[in-house]
Order: structure tokens, then sequence, then C-alpha cells
């Protein structure tokens, strides 16, 4: 959509865009939706209206070669309607249905979860973020011949490589409407891309990639330069080394450090707090970790990926700390678990369109630690640089575990990785090793997903070897 | 709408047209601890084109209906304004057309089931699980989904196929000296809501399962032999193999096609694994695959020796192989890739469980999966629900158990496979390219595995 939706300039880019209540152009035409939600809201005993409008293209290069343009229409709209103290959900794909969804969540109310708490009352972000309208102008044809680029690099530093990439970008526009006077319209934009380097051979499938995403087109010099980083690290990767199980220093490159805290995403998320399976509930104000752990929720970040003025309930996000020099500062909650724990709420909805929100966190910045890479890889000195872990996601993060094999790690020699570690598996409790193991937190940070994250250096990390 | 679509697509000019509308309707419930979290209606509409130029693909999706000539004039100018790059040529495997219609046929419909009911049977296995002593909180989920797909092809295929799906997913959480541990239990399938009745056994055993766990220790790490159950072993032959057998890792890479010869060993002669669209009932059932081929019961490995692999039209063409039927698109926002059905072990020679575990001195006995990953060559998934194996017998339970492991190696490890062939559904699925949860199924007996690498403390 984002043309249709008065985005701002064209060819503009970082336009501050704050919010607009009463907005007249966007993903509601006014007269319309005045006309709907004064209908929903005679049937109804409170609402809350959530559109969601976009387009995207994605340019994908895959074996060496051009594989497919991607174009993407998305569209959704989904409404909670109060009735008799309960809330009713329903959600459509289907342009123009705004009324059988009112219908059908109406219809679903008498079964619904009870509304103690409010919808979100009419509250301006006063915050701004990155727009850009050229997100939503890629050209196929330039895409392309950067893609053949990156392919270009990565093969001159091992033509054995096969080189995957896509470059993709895109506009969207959200709109929550409530009962109580909220009426939030958001703007956003988005790029990314992602460049890989993968051999399969007898006895060693490896693959190494990068990529990020932004709210603004990524300048090409930024992506060529991550091609030939991943080139560099593929050649390093390439030469394998004998390895025994044991207990190890480990250096945790940013993607790993991002397992690392999936417990205490996982232990801060308000529906834990709620049903006190979290270890952390009674535990605000308390010392958990390292000192020099802090950990910061920050949706409007220049530089994220993700982020949003306001959460999907229609809340102003909040920049807050989650944990501050190891104390435990804060828990991310929706209006509905905010209300059950008897806190204040924190503008931490997610949702897609199609689903009713859960607490999640939008950016999580860790603080910079105090120490240079390059020494940091002097002091793993016989240890290992774990870059990527395999299937983590099966852990047990409630109880602080995290697991997986190690999909791409490295024995570290002479300050420097020295070849690659295989059929190797770490178990750590995170909650453990934050506390009591960290031995350095690197001063340079990078961006992983919607997180921007140190290097950690963690001692006796116990490592399974086959 | 039939002789309206096909017109489309062979008017497109491009070397290859599709053209998939879809609407689906969902019901979800989901408890979480004591409340009702979420009743959901949702409505799926939408639809995409797909176009081949000189090797390229172009792939547009749309919500409204009436844009369709314009959506197909999209795809096939992105492909052309890319495709003048392209150094090699669209091939797909040749298929004969077919005109289908494929109408739901349901031993239970859900929808015959009015919401009331529904809620009071999950609220009533959710109210189960939290009055077990020792029980802190608790999540059911259930979903059932209708839908109904029109596809047809600029070679005059057209289908109209009506399908259903179902899950459920049940877990209990225990919390002891600060230690979480869950249990589970899940349902699934494509033609009977009656799965989903009468499962207060299973509720129990989740319950129990993650009090008993919550005190167990956690494994030491290492390498041991393992016994899996048949929805581990299921978990992984799909993670381990299944993913491995996609013609997308194989097609256009030389070294995989040297890697995964036809006619190379994997494994002992009692090794037999498949991958079918045949079994009608299960998730992984599928009459006809996402570019209107028929699906059929595919042989991976028969005897220890790979014999096959699972194909799109794109990936069988390109190696002049048939296509398999395997070409799935998670709905209508994605493109068809190879992607697997129910992908199974078959029954071998060793007998059963209390046969593979008596030769055993030390090792562990692990069941059902809380999910795994794989990157082609090594593996990690976790065990639901692990025992310590001693001097021949289940021992202790023991918590916190992920297997990982070279799936080369894992498969010419496997030293025994049991005659207790099983297949269960859950409500989860299959992720790939970003095209997560699809529908699958997987079974197996038990198996035996020696040298699997256990990550503990």
């Amino acid at each position: 959509m984002g043309r249709d939706f008065d985005s701002g300039a064209p060819g503009a880019s970082n336009t501050g865009k704050a919010t607009s209540s009463e907005a007249d152009t966007g993903v509601y035409e006014k007269p319309a939706t005045a006309k709907f939600t004064e209908r929903l809201g005679s049937l109804a005993d409170a609402y809350e209206m959530y559109k969601s409008e976009g387009t995207s293209l994605s340019v994908s290069f895959e074996n060496d070669r051009l594989n497919e343009i991607r174009q993407g229409e998305s569209y959704g709209i989904s409404i909670r309607a109060v009735k008799q103290g309960k809330i009713g959900f329903s959600y459509s794909s289907k342009p123009d249905e705004i009324d059988h969804v009112a219908q059908s969540a109406l219809r679903m109310a008498p079964w619904g979860k009870p509304y103690d708490y409010e919808f979100a009352a009419k509250a301006d972000s006063g915050h701004t973020r990155p727009y850009d309208p050229a997100c939503g102008e890629i050209s196929v044809e330039r895409s392309v011949e950067l893609c053949e680029n990156v392919k270009d690099i990565i093969k001159s530093i091992d033509p054995e490589a096969t080189a995957d990439v896509s470059i993709r970008g895109g506009l969207n526009a959200t709109r929550i409407a409530t009962s109580r006077g909220q009426d939030c319209r958001e703007d956003e934009s988005g790029f990314g891309y992602f460049v890989s380097a993968r051999i399969s051979e007898e006895g060693n499938f490896l693959t190494v990639y990068r990529g990020r995403g932004s709210a603004r087109v990524i300048a090409d010099e930024e992506i060529l330069e991550q091609a030939r980083e991943t080139g560099e690290e593929f050649k390093i990767a390439r030469k394998l080394l004998p390895f025994s199980r044991g207990k190890y220093r480990v250096l945790f490159a940013p993607h790993a450090v991002a397992d690392l805290l999936l417990p205490i995403a996982v232990g801060v998320n308000g529906m834990n707090i709620a049903r006190k399976t979290s270890r952390f509930v009674d535990s605000l104000g308390e010392e958990l970790f390292d000192k020099r752990i802090s950990l910061e929720d920050d949706p409007f970040h220049p530089d994220a990926p993700s982020g949003a003025l306001y959460d999907g309930e229609g809340v102003p996000a909040q920049k807050r700390p989650i944990i501050e020099n190891g104390v435990l500062k804060g828990f991310v909650h929706t209006l509905s678990t905010a209300q059950k724990c008897g806190h204040a709420p924190t503008g931490n909805g997610q949702r897609s369109v199609s689903s009713q929100p859960s607490p999640g966190l939008h950016s999580v910045i860790m603080a910079a630690g105090d120490t240079e890479l390059d020494q940091m890889y002097r002091d793993a000195e016989g240890g290992l640089c774990v870059s990527q872990l395999l299937g983590t996601f099966t852990s047990n993060f409630l109880a602080g575990q995290v697991s997986g094999n190690v999909s791409l790690g490295f024995l570290v020699r002479d300050g420097r990785r020295a070849g690659r570690v295989k059929n190797c598996a770490l178990n750590v409790n995170s909650f453990d090793v934050l506390k009591s193991q960290v031995v350095s937190v690197s001063k340079q940070r990078e961006w992983v997903g919607g997180e921007y994250l140190p290097w950690l250096l963690i001692d006796g990390i116990g490592i399974s070897a086959r | 709408m039939k002789e309206q679509l096909i017109d489309l697509a062979k008017k497109s000019g491009a070397d290859f047209c599709e053209i998939r509308i879809e609407d689906s309707t969902q019901t979800s419930i989901n408890f979480q601890g004591p409340e009702l979290e979420n009743v959901q209606e949702s409505h799926m509409y939408g639809g995409n084109v797909r176009v081949a130029v000189n090797g390229t693909w172009g792939f547009v999706t749309f919500n409204h209906p009436d844009d369709l000539p314009r959506r197909i004039s999209e795809a096939v100018r992105n492909a052309r304004a890319a495709s003048a790059r392209s150094t090699v040529r669209s091939v797909l495997a040749p298929v004969e057309p077919v005109q289908a219609e494929v109408r739901l046929e349901l031993k239970s419909d859900p929808r015959a089931v009015s919401l009331d009911e529904k809620i009071r049977l999950f609220g009533g296995y959710n109210q189960r699980m939290l009055d077990t002593p020792g029980i802190t909180s608790t999540n059911v989920r259930y979903f059932d989904k209708l839908s109904s797909i029109q596809y047809a092809n600029s070679e005059g295929t057209w289908i109209s196929r009506e399908c259903a799906d179902m899950g459920m997913g049940a877990s209990a959480l225990a919390k002891k000296n600060g230690t979480t541990a869950r249990g589970s239990a899940a349902q699934g399938g494509r033609d009977d809501f009656e799965l989903f009745r009468g499962m207060d056994a299973e509720m129990d055993k989740a319950a129990k399962a993650a009090i008993e766990a919550a005190d167990a220790p956690v494994v030491e790490g290492g390498t041991y032999t393992v016994v899996c159950d048949p929805n581990l072993a299921g978990v992984f032959v799909h993670e381990a193999f299944g993913h491995l057998s996609e013609g997308d890792n194989v097609a256009e890479d030389p070294r995989m096609q040297e890697v995964l010869k036809l006619g190379r060993r994997f494994g002992e002669d009692y090794l037999n694994i498949y991958d079918t669209g045949l079994d009608v009932g299960l998730r992984g059932y599928l009459p006809y695959d996402d570019e209107g081929v028929p699906t059929e019961k595919t042989w991976l490995i028969r005897d220890g020796v790979l014999v096959g692999r699972l194909h799109s039209r794109e990936t069988a063409g390109r190696m002049n192989e048939k296509p398999t039927g395997n070409a799935r698109a998670l709905s209508y926002k994605f493109p068809p890739i190879p992607r697997m059905r129910n992908t199974c072990i078959a029954n071998g020679p060793h007998g059963k469980f209390e046969d593979l575990i008596k030769d055993i001195k030390l090792g562990i006995y692990a069941i059902d999966s809380a999910g795994g990953q794989t990157n082609g060559e090594l593996f990690t998934f976790t065990a639901g629900q692990a025992f310590m194996i001693r001097d021949g017998k289940v021992a202790e339970r023991i918590r916190d158990v992920t297997l990982g492991g070279n799936v080369f190696d894992t498969l010419r490890n496997i030293t025994g496979v049991a005659g207790d062939y099983n297949v269960h559904d859950s409500s989860g699925g299959c992720g790939k390219a970003g095209q997560m949860p699809l529908p699958v199924s997987h079974g197996s007996p038990h198996i035996k595995i020696k040298d699997v690498v256990i990550g503990g403390r």
C-alpha cells in the first residue's frame, strides 16, 4: 500500500513519523470508519479494531543464480468486541468483510475471556521512528545486480562456495481504534538482506550467513562488505579441526548470545509472571546476573529493524530497562497480564493482525562491555568461538536451559579462529552462566534480528562431543 | 471459475503459469492456566500467481480476487525484468494434466460440534491437569481448519480441493526447587473429530510426567546408546533424513548429488524409510500436491540403500527424475517447495521394545519430542520425556535431554529396528523457508541408535 497511504514525501527518508488521532487518510477512510465504529459501538460494550495492509518485494538468488521475484500483498482486519463482560475475537484477510468480522467477534463473546481490564485509552506516543518510503520502491533490476555482485564476491574468495542471496523491502500500515478513544496509526517501512555461502560435501556441510533488517534501505556498501566477511568466515570454517569433549572457555558471538538470552526473555514475559511459572516472579530488584549484563527494551532505536510507536493493543510503547547492571528491573506486559499482576501496562502487547496480543520485547539492546574483541579472542586461547547453535528453541527456557548442536563453532588458537569444530553440542543453564561465569563483554556489538548484542566470553562451558 | 482460471493461466505469456485461490475458516481455542485465553474464528482468503520465465519464478500474492489479471501481468513483468540475466531455462518435469474435484469426506465433522461443546471438552482436559496436585500451570490448544483451494495451470490442470485439518496440544507445568518441567499430550488428524474425545488418560500422563521431571536430575552429557519411542523416532527420521531427501537440496548442487547418489548405502539392511501422501486421515495425507501432481508412497531407503527423494516438478525436471507429489505450500502466501507428507521408518526385525533394551548396560530411553531442527548434516531434537536404561531395564527419570548428531553417522548407527510401528499426529507442523507449521505426520517402530551425543551437564 505505502504510497496510497500518505506515507510521506516521495524519496524522503528518515522522516519522523508521528502518530495521529483521527487521521483523515490511512488504513481506514474516515467516513467509513466513523460509520462502522458508531455501529459497532452500539452493539458492543467495548471494542478494539486492528487493521493492517502492506506490500513487499523480494529478489532471491539460490544456488548461485536468480531464482525468484516475489511480490506480496497482505491485508487483514481483526476485532475484539466485548459483550456482557466477555471478549470475542475474529479475523479476516478478505477485504470488505469488516461487518462479518464484527458480527463474528460478537458471536464469539459469550465464550471469550473476561474483560477484566480496559482496552487502550486515547494516548499519543510522542516518539518517532524512521520511515523510508524507498523500502516500497525496490527496483528488481538493481536488486538483481546487487545479488550478482554479492555472489561474485563470495565466489572470488572461494570458488567452491554456493551463494544464496536475498534482498527484500516493503511498507506496511496499521491502525488500531478502540471504544476508549484511542485511534493510532503507524506507517512502517522495512528493508533486509540475507547473504549465505555454503557447501555440502562429504563429511562437511557448511553454511555461513549474515543478514540484517532495518527500517531504512541499507547501503549497497554494507551488503557487499558483509558478503566479504561471510566469504572470509566460510574460508576459515572449511578447515576442520579435531576436538574432544570437556569444559571450555567459550566466546559466544552475537547470534549465539541471542540464544543465551532466550530464557531471560521467557522469564520476564508477563504471561509467565501471571501464571507464576517464571523463576523471576518475586525477583524484581534482585541482582540475578553479572553486573556487566544490562538489557534494555528500546522500541524507538533508529537502527532497529523492529520496534513500534504503539504496541499491538494501541498502548504507547516504552523504552525500559529489563536488566540493569545485573539487577532485574522490569517485566513485559499486555494490558491483560499487567492487570493480572497488578503492574502498570508496559506497551509490550505483540501480535499479528490475525492473533490476540501476548507479551513480547520490541528490540533488546544489550549494553556494550569494555573489552576489545581482539583481546577476547586472545583470552579465549585454546577454547571455542561459537557462532551459531542449532535447535535451541526446543530447550526448557523456563528452567534456564539452552541446549543445541554447535552448528558453526571454531577452535581459537593464536588469538584467532583457527578452524571449525563439528559434531559437538552444549547444554547450559543461562541463569547460572550469566551470573557467575562471564569473563568479559565486548565493546563491539551487532544486530541479530531485532537485538543489538555484544560478544560474551564465558568460562566453564561443558561441550559434549562424539 | 474452472474455464476462466485455465484460460487466464494459458494466456499469461510465461513459460508456465499457475493460479491458486484459497478460502479457509479456522476455529481456535486456547486455555492457559485456569483461563480460557482465546476463542477465535478466522477467515483466510487470498490467492497467488506463479509464473516461470527463463528459469526465474515470478510470484505474486493478493487478497482482492478481482485483481487476478493484473496480478498475472505483474508476476510475468517481474520475472521477465529479471530473466535477462538468467543463465538457465525453466524446466518442469512433465505430468499429465489433471482435472479433479476432491470433496471432504469426514468420519466426524468438527463443524457439527458446537463451540460450546468443544470448549467444555478441552476445558475439561485443562481442568483435569490443573486439578492434579503439583501442577502449577497448563496450556491446552485446539484448532480446526476447513479449506477450499482452487488450482489451475497453463497446461490445463484444474483441481478444486476441500480439506480439513485438526490438532490439539496440551501441556502441564510443574515447578519444584526453582526448576520448571513440562509434560505434554497431543492429537491430530484430518477427518475425525472423535479422536479428540476420551483423552483423560493422556492428560493424567502429561501431568505425571511434568511432576516427576521437575524432581528429576539433568542428564549427564556424553555419548549414549539411545532407544527412541515411535514418536521420537518419527521426528528423528523427519529431521535427520526427510529434510535431506527434499529435492531442492540436491537438484542444482553437484556435490550433494554425489553425497546423495541413488544406490549409496546409508544403513543396515533392516533400515527402510518412506514418505507417503496416501494415509487417509493423517495430517500428512495429500491426494494432490500444490502443483496438482497426484501424491504417492515414495521409498527413500530400501534395505539400507538410497532409492529415491522428494520432488517438486522443478527439482524432478532438473534431475531428470519423476515428480513425487511433494510440492507443498503452507498457504496462498507462499510458493510450493519440496516438503514431506508422512515420513516413516518401516517395521524392522528386532522384535519389541524390551528386545531392544535388554542388552544395553547404560543408555537412555527417549520418549516423545519437544521439537527438532536440522541443517542437512547435523540435527538437534529434545525428548519430551526420558529415562536412563541400566542393565537392560528402564531406570530413573532424567530431564532436559537433547539429542544431537550427524545425520550420516546416526543412520549408520541404527542398530535395532523393532516391529511395533506406530503413528500419532500432533497439532504442530514442519517449518522450512518461512513456511510453518505445515501439517505433516511421522511414524516409526522403536529404534536403537548407538553413540548419540547427548548435551548435558
